[in-house]
Parts: structure tokens; sequence; C-alpha cells
């Protein structure tokens, strides 16, 4: 940048018939540069905000009893985020276990099987999937997923596979983990078959040529030279994944159940952060301590966030070998 | 270096100017002339009535444009004490904590909240015969002690489970259903969190085992003045005899406003609905809560509502003027 400008100054010393050029340059670069910097400065300015607001909560009461308390019980001043905490971990592990298996498949057969013509298409209407706003998801959740879980999977399991730790559950109503995952597994999936497509393609073709040239199949050639090769980036794309699963807030907010517990199974409600935020917004002005809790739970959201997102970025960058992602 | 100072500069005013534009908002109204924007949030329970008032309010000042959206009690009070809407729509009493903060608050019209079930219920036939007491209801809502729908009518063969639904926004209704329960507020019901009125009466049409409760104005069709296909408002047994009797069956509007005007139906969960603003208001939004304690009052029951005694109303009157 310094000899950038720098160079731009001589020219201008040197050539005055360029003096508006050299000047206008200059301008755009401090317009480009003011306007690069407000997005990251909004993230500075929400996580000070944050801090400030949670203050009072932090103050007060341990870090540690707030994350690992059980109690929800704000106007009687209990603060614990476990369940909650808990909860955004269910609903997200139920997306990734839902959608990246789908999505490793899809993307190894747009990236090695399919022909041109309709990755041309396929790749649009992903794309498309990925554009559709979270409360259609939401909505959808309730009027399909919801009663098919209700009606058809709840009986099936309790009269055949009932005593199953992780699917038996209190909660017979299909509002729950399983339908909240598997709205969010809908949602994420494009966006994990993109990063996967991408970091497929980019394995040398060399490699792959080499393999199908010594009589490997298609399928060995994926499972023996692809895959090995690609396998810290798709550790990347499923991270990437959790991370939009995490903080995705309407449509999960509608199938799952909302309940302050920690959840122990596949069919309990839970209470995902997000939805905790959205639902008791309204909350804020009434109880003491409560608008610090909600900004502390956004905190806390943030946090989880952020560090999922800085690993899926490293991760990317070594793997394609890119300085940014 | 000098570059280098000037970014850093400019990164600073850029911040404050963001952290400025943060606290600002544009005054809305104008005193003396009509026109402008009113914003509205809250509670679902008044929802249908004011959007009917904003319509002929319209009709006398068409330079006035509305702004109404629903939510829940909760987010009209957080956007009226922070700005976001003019007048905050709150299904509830308002608590010291909000008017410590500058809640100003008028009653406008009274409604109810119901139990609502599917009418595909098992025990359906009995609960209309008998109705459901309120310490049945406690049982369910609060305490959990009652399971299925067996326990509820006294018949242990039946064991179908209850799918109890409850609000997962802030909601005045769940706050009012909750102390009709003995409950303190909305954390002490149980059950699935559902968002919003509409979804709350969606979860039980669609669960043949389900029950929740409903603002008058979701409960039954504010249109056609009968219930929503395939729920049914479980009578309430006020006085304990074991029988559901005249009063106590509501399976129309009328029959629902007579029975919250007349004091038949209890309060809560009968309840005043209110208007809160942030201070006393001031020019378009002040004639607006005038004209809706006055002439606004006209509609009240063509709405499917239960306008306040008189008295209330002057009160009102002269608190807002």
């Amino acid at each position: 940048m310094e000899t950038e400008s720098n160079l731009s100054v001589d020219t201008n010393k040197k050539r005055p018939a360029l003096t508006w050029r050299g000047r206008s340059d200059r301008l755009a670069g401090r317009l480009f540069f003011i306007f690069s910097v407000i997005p990251v400065g909004l993230v500075l300015l929400i996580v000070v905000m944050l801090v400030i607001k949670s203050w009072p909560l932090l103050k007060t009461h341990s870090l540690w009893l707030l994350l690992s308390g059980q109690t929800w019980k704000p106007e009687e001043g209990f603060f614990g985020f476990w369940p909650f905490i808990a909860g955004t971990f269910w609903v997200t592990a139920a997306a990734l276990g839902l959608a990246v298996p789908p999505s490793l498949l899809t993307a190894i057969y747009l990236s090695e099987y399919s022909g041109r013509t309709l990755r041309a298409l396929m790749k649009p209407l992903l794309d498309l999937l990925a554009a559709i706003p979270s409360v259609i998801y939401g909505v959808w959740g309730t009027l399909a997923i919801v009663p098919i879980i209700q009606n058809n999977l709840i009986p099936f399991i309790r009269q055949y596979v009932g005593n199953i730790p992780l699917i038996s559950s209190q909660n017979s109503t299909g509002f729950g983990i399983l339908a909240g995952g598997i709205v969010l597994a809908i949602m994420i999936m494009p966006f994990i078959i993109a990063v996967l497509y991408e970091i497929l393609d980019n394995v040398p073709r060399g490699l792959k040529e080499a393999s199908l040239g010594v009589g490997a199949t298609r399928l060995q050639t994926v499972r023996w030279a692809v895959l090995p090769k690609v396998l810290p980036g798709l550790v990347a794309g499923i991270v990437f994944g959790a991370s939009r699963a995490l903080g995705e807030t309407m449509a999960v907010l509608m199938v799952v159940g909302n309940v302050a517990q920690t959840p122990h199974s596949l069919l309990d409600a839970a209470y995902p952060l997000p939805a905790l935020i959205a639902n008791n917004y309204g909350e804020m002005m009434s109880i003491p301590l409560y608008d610090s809790a909600l900004m502390t739970s956004a905190l806390i959201l943030l946090i989880l966030i952020l560090i999922f997102n800085i690993t899926s970025a490293l991760i990317l960058r070594r793997v394609l070998g890119r300085k940014w992602v | 270096m000098a570059r280098k100072s000037w970014r850093c500069g400019m990164a600073v005013v850029l911040f404050a100017l963001l952290l400025g534009a943060c606290g600002s908002s544009t005054p809305l109204s104008q005193p003396g002339a009509l026109k402008g924007t009113v914003t509205v949030s809250g509670a679902f329970a008044l929802y249908p009535m004011m959007t009917r008032w904003a319509e002929e309010f319209q009709k006398i000042y068409p330079d006035v444009q509305f702004d109404i959206s629903g939510g829940g009690a909760g987010k009209g009070m957080t956007d009226a004490l922070s700005g976001a809407a003019d007048i905050g729509m709150v299904s509830r009493s308002i608590k010291p904590e909000e008017e410590n903060q500058g809640a100003f608050f008028v009653g406008c019209v009274k409604d109810a909240v119901f139990p609502v079930v599917n009418a595909k219920n098992p025990v359906i036939d009995e609960i209309m015969a008998k109705g459901i007491t309120q310490d049945t209801l406690r049982k369910i809502f609060i305490t959990g002690e009652i399971k299925t729908w067996g326990e509820v009518t006294g018949r242990p063969e039946v064991r179908d489970e209850i799918h109890l639904y409850t609000r997962s926004d802030a909601a005045g209704a769940a706050e009012v259903w909750a102390q009709f329960l003995g409950g303190k507020g909305q954390a002490d019901l149980q059950g699935i969190g559902v968002n919003a009125d509409p979804g709350l009466l969606d979860a039980v049409v669609k669960d043949a085992l389900g029950i929740g409760y409903n603002n008058l104005g979701y409960a039954f069709d504010l249109a056609t003045g009968n219930l929503p296909a395939g729920t049914i408002v479980v009578p309430i047994d006020a006085n304990k005899d074991g029988r559901a009797n005249g009063d106590e069956i509501i399976s129309t509007l009328a029959q629902a406003t007579e029975a919250v005007a007349s004091g038949k139906y209890p309060a809560p969960p009968a309840r005043v609905l209110n208007l809160v603003t942030k201070g006393r208001p001031a020019g378009l939004v002040q004639t607006f809560i005038i004209w809706i304690l006055t002439d606004g009052q006209q509609y009240v029951s063509e709405a499917g509502f239960v306008q306040l005694p008189p008295e209330t109303l002057s009160q009102a009157l002269d608190k807002v003027k």
C-alpha cells in the first residue's frame, strides 16, 4: 500500500497533467477503505456492546455457575445457561449427522461422476435452496416434519425400540431436536455441498488420472486417492456447516419445542441459544438482570460461532493453499 | 506516518457516527397536521382490534399510515420503551419495573384467554358434558401431575397422553393463563413452546391429543363468529359441580363476549388490554389513542371484543389528555 501510494504521489509531481487522476485514485482508495472498515468495526462494536451489557450479570454471578447451571428461572434470579448450550449442541449435532453424509455423496458425485450439463443444472438449484428464507423452512417443518414424527415415528419407536437411550423420550408431540435437526440439515446442506465440492474439485487432476490410469475404478480413486488428500478439508466444510447451524434461529425456534431443560434424547424438546434470545426479547424490560442475561447468551453464542468459524477458516486456508478463504 | 494516523482518525470518526446512529430516532408525529406514520407492535390479543381501528381511523384521516405487527405483549413493551414502536400493545398488567422505565399505559378494551382442545380429542364428549375445573387445569399446565386424558375425565382406562402446548414468545396470554392457574408468570407453564398465537392454535388443530390456550381473537374466528375448524373451547367448570352448565359452555364468539362482559367468565383469564407509549403520548399518537377511547369504541363489539365500563374509559381519557 505504502509503495503504491508513494508511486502515485511521485507521478503527480512529475506529470502535472495527471493530478486529477492521481487525486481521484487516492480518494477512491480512501473511500473503499472506509467501507471495508465498517463491517469489521461493527463486529468489534457488537462484541464490546455485548460485554458491557452482560457485565451486570457477570459481575454478580460466577461464570462457571452461569455456564454449568441447569436452572433457568429469571424471576427468581437463577440464570443457568447449560440447558441452552446443550440444546444448541444437540440440535447442531443432529443437523450435521443428517446433513453431512448426503452432502459428501452429492459433492463427490458432482465433482467426480456427473457430466458438465448436470453439474451446471445442479449448482444453481443448490444455491436456490440456500436462498430460501428460514421462516419458510420453519413453516414447512411445523406443517410437514412435526406431524410425521408425531404420528408415525414416535408410535413406531415406542412400540419397537422404546428402550434405546438416545431416542426414548417422554415428549410425544413431535416438536423437538429431531424436527429441528431435519429442518436445519436441509438448510445447511447447500453450504456444506458447496464447500466440499470446491475442495474435491481442487484435488490435482494428475492424481485422479494417475489412479484411473493404473486401472482403479472411479470409486476406488475417490476412496484411496481423493478422500485421504482432502480429509482436513472435509472437516473444515463440516465445521463451516456447524457454525451456520449454531446461529440459525427462526426455523429451529418454530419446531424445537422451546423447553428449558437439558435434553437427553433426540426426541426431547430443546431450547437453543438463538431461540432463547428471540423468544424472550420481550421480557427484557421487566425482569431485573434479564436483559443482561440475554446479552450474555448472545455473547456465548457469538464466541461459539467465532471459534467454529475461525477453526474452519484456518483449516480451509491450509487445504486450499490460499491466503484468504 | 501521516497517512496511517489519517486512517485511524477516519475509523474513529466512523465508529462515532455508527454509535450516534444507534441512539437517534426520527420523530414521527407532528402536532396539528394529521399526517404521518404510527407504528404499533405487540400482543396478538389486540392485533385484530388494532387493525380494525387503524382501518376506520384512516377513513377519517387518509394521510395517516399505520404499521402494525404482532410479536407478543413483551415485544410490544420492549418496542414501545426502546422507541422501535410508537404504541405497544400489552395484553397483561404493567409491571412496576416497566413503569419505572417510563411506560405510560391506558386500558382500551377487554378480552380473555380460553383453553382450547382438538375436536377429535378421545374424551371430547366427557369434556363437553363435565367441563374441566380450574384445579385440574392447574395440574395439567403448572404441576404436570395429570398426564393422560383419562385422568382429566376420571376414566383411567383412557391412556392417551396429553400433548401440552404453551407460548414460547413472551406473551400476555401466557401470563394471565398462568395467573389463573395459580402460577406467577409464563415460566410456570409447562409444555412445548410454540411461537405466536396462530402457531399455538395450529399446533392444537393438528394434534388430536393437544391442549393449549388462545386469546379471544384466535380461539374464535372473528369473521364468522364460530370456532376455527378442528378446535373446541374447553368449558371451565367454574362452580365445580362436575357438570358444564349453560354459561360455562362457550362455543360462539357471541357467547364468549357475553361471558366476559357479564363477568361470568373468570378474570384472569379475562383481562384488560393496554396501549403503552414511552411517556405521555403527544401529537398524532395522542389523537389516535383518544379516538380509540371515544369514537373507536363503537367498533369494539363488532370486532368481537368487550368494551370497558364507561367510567374506566373516561378515567383512561383523562389520563391521556
